[in-house]
């Protein structure tokens, strides 16, 4: 069976110029351009096969046939049984494709063992292709190059955030630098207003009643005793709930009494001050202080003193407007 | 029927035994199959024009795989090993063209 034969990836295989030229012109014009002289394409390749050793054997001999050329192959068949030409050969093709798939032989066999190895192959590549990606198989030099692309990029992102970390420590500290300068003109501001007495104060502090049955408390005393707790440390003055001694507050005597700021002071006169309240009770009953001026015998009226953990001064002057005065731009 | 049935079992092997190849085979493995693609065709063809042979057959698959998978191979020592493989697969992918246009002719008279 095996016989020598041109291999079967080698294109066409050299057949002999007889054959060629023994086939009619309109068989030839069907066939394959002229280079697959099919001839008895119809046939089983076994017939076939027998049919070219016929042809060489009649080459060897070249009496048998007095004019080759003229023969058609089909005459030189013996065995009359296959049917059909070429063109009209359809069945037979198929019919001899099926009887050779169907039939085991050693090609089969073969041909088992290759299309196995090639089908494993083809699933081993195919699983490979999809379990893991495209880098298993990537050559050497690719996977420098993307490893080189990738590390570039990483750098380059790695610059972005510093970059980035960067403007944000900037901003963080200028808002940090704009909040502290905002908390520190907010308390400017409330111990400013609280020391111009146009905003509400409380804290620790100490009461005074001050009762004057004679009305001998004059502008003078006053103003001293204001002074004095002053002087003691006094953050807030607030007299009779209705006065809230600034800066700008002046004490005179009117013809009813005692006038702070406009307002007469009737006794008892209630007192006010935020401060510590130890030091400004000492601050009034030091000899020669308030207390001894007001127990004393030109006035002879009475000083009640209470030191309290919580004075609230609701009392507020207007804000002064300056007319003059503006502050020097730093 | 045989063939099949070897076509069959090859694919049930390689799922079920799910052979791998080492590392350093891994990239000849595609060029392989493409050969024996080659190979197959040209088989098929030979049948059709009545020249198989089974040893011309079977030398011709071997070598046309181990060829092609040695191309490449050099190609990789050289430095060219994907431009080599890819004119392999170029002129196989020709070959199996043109195989297969004759085993249409063949076959359907088209």
């Amino acid at each position: 069976m095996p016989e020598p034969a041109p291999g079967p990836t080698a294109g066409g295989p050299p057949r002999s110029r007889r054959a060629r030229s023994s086939r009619p012109a309109t068989e030839r014009n069907s066939a394959d351009a002229g280079r697959h002289p099919s001839r008895g394409g119809g046939l089983d390749p076994m017939a076939r096969r027998a049919q070219r050793r016929r042809e060489r054997d009649r080459e060897q001999a070249p009496a048998a046939s007095a004019r080759p050329g003229d023969a058609r192959p089909e005459d030189h068949r013996p065995d009359g049984d296959r049917p059909g030409r070429d063109g009209s050969a359809e069945p037979g093709r198929w019919a001899s494709l099926a009887r050779a798939l169907l039939v085991p032989s050693r090609h089969q066999v073969l041909l088992g063992l290759v299309l196995g190895l090639v089908a494993m192959g083809v699933v081993m590549q195919v699983r490979s292709q999809s379990a893991d990606d495209t880098y298993s198989t990537a050559r050497r030099t690719d996977l420098i190059q993307l490893l080189d692309g990738l590390s570039a990029e990483s750098r380059r992102l790695e610059d972005e955030l510093a970059t980035l970390e960067q403007t944000r420590r900037e901003l963080e500290t200028g808002a940090d630098s704009e909040r502290t300068a905002r908390q520190e003109a907010q308390s400017r501001l409330e111990e400013l207003s609280i020391l111009a007495g146009t905003a509400p104060a409380e804290g620790p502090g100490i009461r005074l009643h001050v009762t004057d049955p004679q009305g001998k408390v004059n502008a003078q005393v006053m103003l001293n005793a204001v002074e004095e707790l002053r002087d003691a440390g006094a953050e807030v003055i607030e007299l009779d709930d209705t006065v809230r001694v600034g800066t700008s507050t002046w004490f005179g005597d009117g013809p009813d009494g005692l006038v702070v700021d406009g307002q007469p002071l009737q006794s008892p006169i209630v007192v006010e001050v935020i401060g510590d309240p130890h030091a400004l009770e000492e601050a009034v009953r030091f000899r020669g202080g308030l207390v001894s001026e007001i127990t004393g015998p030109q006035v002879e009226g009475q000083v009640g003193v209470e030191q309290l953990d919580r004075v609230v001064v609701d009392t507020v002057r207007p804000p002064t407007v300056f007319q003059h005065a503006e502050p020097v731009p730093r | 029927m045989i063939a099949i049935i070897g076509l069959l079992l090859g694919i049930v092997l390689g799922v079920l035994l799910e052979p791998t190849l080492p590392a350093s085979l891994q990239p000849y493995l595609p060029i392989a199959i493409v050969a024996a693609l080659d190979a197959l065709f040209g088989g098929a063809r030979a049948w059709l024009e009545a020249t198989f042979t089974d040893k011309v057959f079977v030398v011709s698959f071997v070598s046309n795989v181990l060829i092609a998978a040695l191309i490449v191979w050099v190609g990789d020592q050289i430095g060219v090993g994907s431009q080599l493989s890819t004119g392999v697969v170029v002129v196989l992918g020709i070959r199996i063209f043109t195989n297969a246009a004759a085993i249409r002719r063949h076959l359907f008279h088209a």
